[in-house]
């Protein structure tokens, strides 16, 4: 028997229900946080989409390569901008005869009828039609550049079927998040209902029914806590085994590893603390039902 | 040490209730320390019952609940009590009901006679200055009643108040009554062992002491 508080009476009293309950949250907690975790890094089907995209900004002919490989700089540092490279018109001639093999007499007495270009990559969660304007704007008053394809007329209507398919998964976030409460706060009322006996003993000894339920409350939320961040740390690190070793999850959800990086942990914490808030709200909750004013 | 005795459904678990601040009488009041248990604050009620322990005539029998979980939930109200003094008070107090080694012993495979033991244990543990036992001499058994009495003469001795609820005394107890039995409505009311010293009495009255003068539920 070590030092008991109220703040752990359901481990005190029923320790093998609540490591078994522990268990299941923390798996609950696992998959909760690897999609959460998937969200964040995807930003839905952004990175998906982000990839199969690009600006291309092709130069007029005879432009020299400094000056093409001057204007990938230039965008590279562009706010939307992922990355910018520019081809030499070799380049491209390469690229054009793996795409269409055969067609090497086009190129007649060793000239290139191809020119140079830029190709331009936006950040996930900036491929917006905000973006690509910002990208227009910046290539189309450049006399070096004659043209700019950045996918027409169709690029609002897959702009919006990002926004959709972004929309419609992280309903399914929040979806498994009700799914995570519902469970906890029915984990928390059979619990509670259970403690009835030994309740009433504190109860009969002195020992107000509300300082129990805000202890309980307490415990749980520290419990919750401690549950959250092992279960992420699990996520994270599945997440980081998966895209080290499919490229498809690489290139869909991106590297975990990017994960890390500071712009990501608000949103992280903001995680953790839900997680703990919500066993110590369901801890109340349950309680409240257990045991209704006056009982 | 005070015993009250009556027949069945008399209403002897009823006063201990009253006299424990958890059931309002319809009339009269119960004073400890000077202060009323309904009448004064609610903290004043509380810290009285912290103070008491209290063991029922029927022991709640929980499936899966062992003998050291009862001694655990005791252990939550004596908060601040280390983990090593609560081992070796446990480990002191089963041998003294005759239940050595009985730490891991389901609650609900217990007899009605180990059942009310382990129960007094329990509330010892927690070292009250008010103990409360409904039927315990009769629950733990004829052969536990002189054990327990000397028991529990030399815990009054220790300047603790003991209410004893009982349908009667054992026989060996009645020699050892001090003052004469008085009767109280449907019930009779016993004063066991020497008076109390004149200091304690003037230092705070005995929380029980004053009841017979009460009206009300003795009536």
């Amino acid at each position: 028997m070590s030092g008991p508080s109220l703040w752990w009476i359901d481990w005190s009293l029923h320790g093998g229900s609540m490591r078994k309950e522990a268990a299941g949250r923390f798996l609950l907690c696992f998959l909760a946080a690897l999609y959460f975790l998937t969200m964040l890094l995807s930003g839905g089907v952004s990175r998906f989409l982000s990839g199969q995209y690009t600006i291309t900004a092709i130069l007029r002919i005879g432009v020299p390569d400094e000056e093409g490989a001057g204007i990938a700089a230039k965008v590279a540092v562009m706010a939307p901008v992922r990355e910018a490279h520019y081809r030499t018109p070799d380049e491209a001639w390469e690229e054009f005869l793996v795409a269409y093999p055969g067609l090497e007499t086009l190129r007649s007495e060793g000239k290139n009828p191809l020119p140079g270009y830029v190709e331009v990559r936006l950040r996930p969660g900036r491929m917006s039609e905000e973006g690509i304007a910002e990208i227009r704007s910046a290539l189309t008053p450049l006399s070096q550049v004659e043209k700019i394809l950045s996918g027409g007329d169709v690029m609002p209507g897959l702009l919006r079927m990002k926004l959709w398919a972004n929309a419609l998964l992280w309903s399914g976030f929040a979806l498994v998040c009700v799914v995570f409460l519902v469970i906890l706060a029915m984990q928390e009322r059979t619990r509670a209902a259970r403690l009835f006996p030994d309740v009433s003993f504190l109860a009969e000894r002195g020992i107000p029914g509300n300082r129990i339920a805000v202890r309980r409350a307490a415990g749980a939320f520290l419990a919750g806590g401690v549950v959250a961040v092992l279960a992420t740390g699990a996520s994270f690190f599945a997440l980081l085994l998966a895209s080290g070793r499919f490229s498809l999850v690489r290139t869909v959800v991106g590297p975990a590893e990017e994960l890390l990086a500071a712009r990501f942990l608000p949103a992280v914490c903001v995680f953790l603390l839900a997680a703990s808030i919500f066993p110590g709200l369901a801890s109340l909750a349950g309680w409240r039902a257990a045991y209704p004013k006056g009982r | 040490m005070w015993i009250v005795t009556g027949p069945p459904s008399c209403g002897k678990t009823l006063l201990m209730r009253i006299l424990r601040g958890e059931r309002h009488p319809d009339s009269g009041d119960v004073i400890v320390g000077g202060e009323s248990l309904y009448r004064g604050s609610p903290e004043h009620n509380r810290r009285f019952r912290a103070d008491s322990g209290v063991v029922p005539e029927s022991f709640p029998r929980e499936a899966g609940k062992t003998v050291v979980d009862l001694f655990r939930l005791s252990a939550l109200v004596a908060e601040g009590v280390p983990g090593a003094e609560q081992e070796s008070r446990m480990a002191e107090l089963l041998p003294l009901v005759g239940l050595s080694g009985a730490e891991g012993e389901e609650v609900a495979s217990l007899s009605t006679s180990e059942r009310t033991r382990v129960a007094l244990a329990v509330e010892l543990f927690r070292n009250p200055r008010y103990l409360f036992l409904d039927m315990v001499l009769a629950n733990a058994g004829s052969e536990w009643a002189d054990k327990l009495g000397g028991l529990l003469r030399a815990l009054a001795r220790e300047e603790r108040t003991i209410l004893m609820m009982e349908r009667q005394l054992p026989e060996k107890w009645q020699a050892a009554i001090v003052s004469s039995s008085r009767p109280a409505g449907p019930f009779l009311l016993y004063r066991l062992g020497g008076p109390r010293p004149v200091r304690m009495a003037a230092a705070e009255p005995p929380p029980v002491e004053t009841l017979p003068e009460k009206t009300g539920v003795w009536e």
